[in-house]
C-alpha cells in the first residue's frame, strides 16, 4: 500500500482484496497439501506479481492514459475489490477460515509466565523481513529509486533513461505480491473470511498516510502505532472504538506534522 | 543534425522548417529570446514532443541514426542528455539519489563510481550536500545538480536548455563557465538553447539564432554572432 498509494500515487482500495486473496491462496493450497501457509505465500508471490502488473497496464490503458484517474479509477478498483471478494464468497463461502501449520498451538516461554505464540511470532518475522527487503530495494537499487521518483516528475525520470510506465507496472506488481503474502500471515494468525478485506481498507490508508507518504520504515512504525493503540482501546473501552482511535491518532498527527510521521 | 523540422502544440505551429546541424566537439549555441522555439527544437530532438515534418538524426561511425521515431528512452540510451528546462530535478530525493538516477541507463551504470567521483569533485557543493533533499536546495545549486545528473549518463552529447533562467547574473556565469569546462573534460558536444546572449557567446564555437521559429541567422563563429543586426536589434536595444 505503502508502495502504490504512497510512492506512485494511485488509490488503490483494491489493495486489502490482494491481501485477502493472498490469505484464501495459502489456506487451500494448506489445507489440501499440508505445505505450510507462509511458504505457500512465499511461494505465490511471483504469481501474485504478475497479476499486480496486470492489474496496473488495465489501469493505465483504461483510465491512466486518458487523464482519468483520480475519480473513475477508484471506481475501477473498488469494482474490482468487490469482484475478489464475491468470488471468493461464491467459491469458498462465508465461513471463518485458517491455516494449520507445525509450529501453531506451540509458544516459547520468556519466562515469568510471559510467552510468545509461534503463530503469531514467526509471522510477525517474516512481515519484519518483508519490509526490510522493501526497504533495501527501494533505497539501493536502480528500479527502486525510479519507483520513488515516478510521481515527482515522469518526464523527467524519462530523461533519465527509465519508462515510467514500465517502472510503475514493477511498482505495483511488487505491492500486489507484498499484499499477498502478508495476506498468507494473517490467515496462519487469526481467521478470515472474504469480507475481512473492509477492515483493512481504511487501516491501510490510515497507516500510510501516517507513515509518511512511500516511507517503507514509516509504515511500519506507523503500523504499530496504530496497532498497539487500536487493541489497548478494544480491550478497555470495546473493539467498536478501534478504527475511530485510528482516524484520531491519524487527524492529530497531520496536524503536528502535514507530512507525516517519516514523510520527506 | 536537424533538417527541415516543423513542429507545434494542437493547432499552433512553433517551428516552421528548421534546420541545424552540430558537429562533433562542437558547442552550438541556440540564441532567441522567449517564445521563438527553443525549447520546442530540444523536446523534438529528445523525443519529447513529436515533429510534424523533417527530420532528426545522428550520424556516428558513419550510420544515420533516425531520432524522430524513437522514445525519449532510446534517445538518452544513444548517449544523448538532456539538461531541462526548469532543471526538473526530483524534489523529494536525496542529492544522491538524483545522481544515482542519472546513472540509470545501461551503459551508465558499470562507470557509476568513476561518475559519482567526477561530480562531486566538479561540484563541491553537492557532495556536501548528498543527503539534503534536492528540492530544499538553492536555484544555483538545483542547476548545477541539474547539470551533473545529466552527466551521470556518460552521455557523448549534451543538450542544455536555459541554464540561465531563474538564476541571478553572479551564478549565471559561473554556471555557463562550468559547462565550458566540463565539455573540454568530457570531450561532450555541447548544443545550449539560451536567451543570454552575452552568456552563451563566452562559450559557444558558433551559434543559430531563432525567431518566430526559423532560423534567421546562422553564426559561423562568436564575432559573427555578436556584429549580427538582429542581436543588436533584439538583445541590444539598438
Amino acid at each position: 500500500m505503502s508502495l502504490i498509494f504512497g510512492l506512485l500515487d494511485i488509490a488503490n482500495i483494491a489493495q486489502p482484496a490482494f491481501l485477502i486473496a493472498g490469505s484464501y491462496a495459502a489456506y487451500v493450497l494448506n489445507s489440501a497439501y499440508g505445505v505450510d501457509p507462509i511458504v505457500v505465500g512465499v511461494a505465490l508471490t511471483p504469481l501474485f506479481y504478475l497479476i499486480g502488473a496486470g492489474v496496473y497496464r488495465v489501469y493505465y490503458a483504461t483510465f491512466e492514459r486518458r487523464g482519468e484517474e483520480s475519480l473513475r479509477g477508484l471506481v475501477f478498483f473498488f469494482g474490482l475489490l468487490f469482484i475478489i471478494e464475491v468470488s471468493l464468497s461464491m467459491r469458498f463461502g462465508v465461513d471463518y477460515r485458517m491455516a494449520q501449520a507445525a509450529y501453531v498451538g506451540k509458544s516459547i516461554d520468556l519466562g515469568g509466565g510471559v510467552g510468545v505464540a509461534y503463530r503469531y511470532l514467526v509471522p510477525c518475522l517474516v512481515g519484519l523481513a518483508m519490509t526490510l527487503t522493501l526497504y533495501v530495494f527501494l533505497g539501493r537499487t536502480f528500479y527502486g529509486r525510479a519507483i520513488m521518483a515516478v510521481s515527482q516528475d515522469q518526464g523527467a525520470l524519462r530523461l533519465m533513461g527509465a519508462n515510467p510506465i514500465h517502472i510503475k507496472t514493477i511498482a505495483f506488481g511488487i505491492g500486489i505480491a507484498a499484499a499477498s503474502l502478508a495476506g498468507a500471515l494473517l490467515v496462519t494468525i487469526a481467521p478470515v473470511i472474504p469480507s475481512t478485506d473492509r477492515d483493512y481498507i481504511g487501516r491501510m490508508f490510515a497507516i500510510t498516510v501516517l507513515g509518511g507518504m512511500g516511507s517503507i520504515g514509516g509504515t511500519l512504525v506507523a503500523a504499530v502505532i496504530l496497532g498497539v493503540a487500536e487493541t489497548l482501546m478494544a480491550t478497555f473501552f470495546g473493539p467498536s472504538w478501534s478504527l475511530a482511535v485510528s482516524f484520531g491518532i491519524l487527524l492529530l498527527a497531520l496536524a503536528v506534522r502535514p507530512a507525516g510521521l517519516f514523510g520527506r | 543534425m536537424v533538417r527541415a523540422v516543423e513542429a507545434g502544440y494542437g493547432a499552433v505551429r512553433v517551428l516552421h522548417g528548421v534546420s541545424l546541424e552540430v558537429r562533433e566537439g562542437e558547442t552550438v549555441a541556440l540564441l532567441g529570446t522567449n517564445g521563438n522555439g527553443k525549447s520546442t527544437l530540444i523536446k523534438c530532438i529528445m523525443g519529447m514532443v513529436a515533429p510534424a515534418g523533417g527530420e532528426i538524426f545522428l550520424e556516428r561511425e558513419g550510420r544515420r541514426v533516425d531520432l524522430t521515431r524513437k522514445s525519449t528512452e532510446e534517445i538518452v540510451s544513444l548517449g544523448i542528455a538532456l539538461v531541462p528546462e526548469g532543471r526538473r530535478l526530483f524534489p523529494k530525493l536525496s542529492v544522491e539519489e538524483n545522481l544515482l538516477l542519472g546513472a540509470y541507463r545501461a551503459q551508465a551504470r558499470a562507470g557509476i563510481a568513476r561518475n559519482l567521483a567526477f561530480c562531486f569533485e566538479a561540484f563541491p557543493v553537492l557532495r556536501a550536500r548528498r543527503r539534503q533533499l534536492a528540492g530544499s536546495m538553492s536555484g544555483g545549486e538545483q542547476q548545477m545538480l541539474a547539470i551533473a545528473r545529466a552527466l551521470m549518463s556518460s552521455p557523448q552529447i549534451l543538450l542544455v536548455d536555459e541554464p540561465s533562467v531563474g538564476l541571478a547574473p553572479i551564478l549565471v556565469s559561473r554556471v555557463i563557465a562550468k559547462i565550458k569546462e566540463l565539455k573540454e573534460q568530457y570531450q561532450l558536444t555541447v548544443l545550449m538553447a539560451e536567451q543570454n546572449f552575452n552568456q552563451a557567446t563566452k562559450i559557444a564555437d558558433r551559434g543559430y539564432i531563432i525567431v518566430h521559429g526559423k532560423i534567421e541567422f546562422e553564426g559561423r563563429d562568436t564575432r559573427e554572432l555578436r556584429e549580427n543586426e538582429l542581436v543588436k536589434k533584439y538583445y541590444l536595444g539598438v
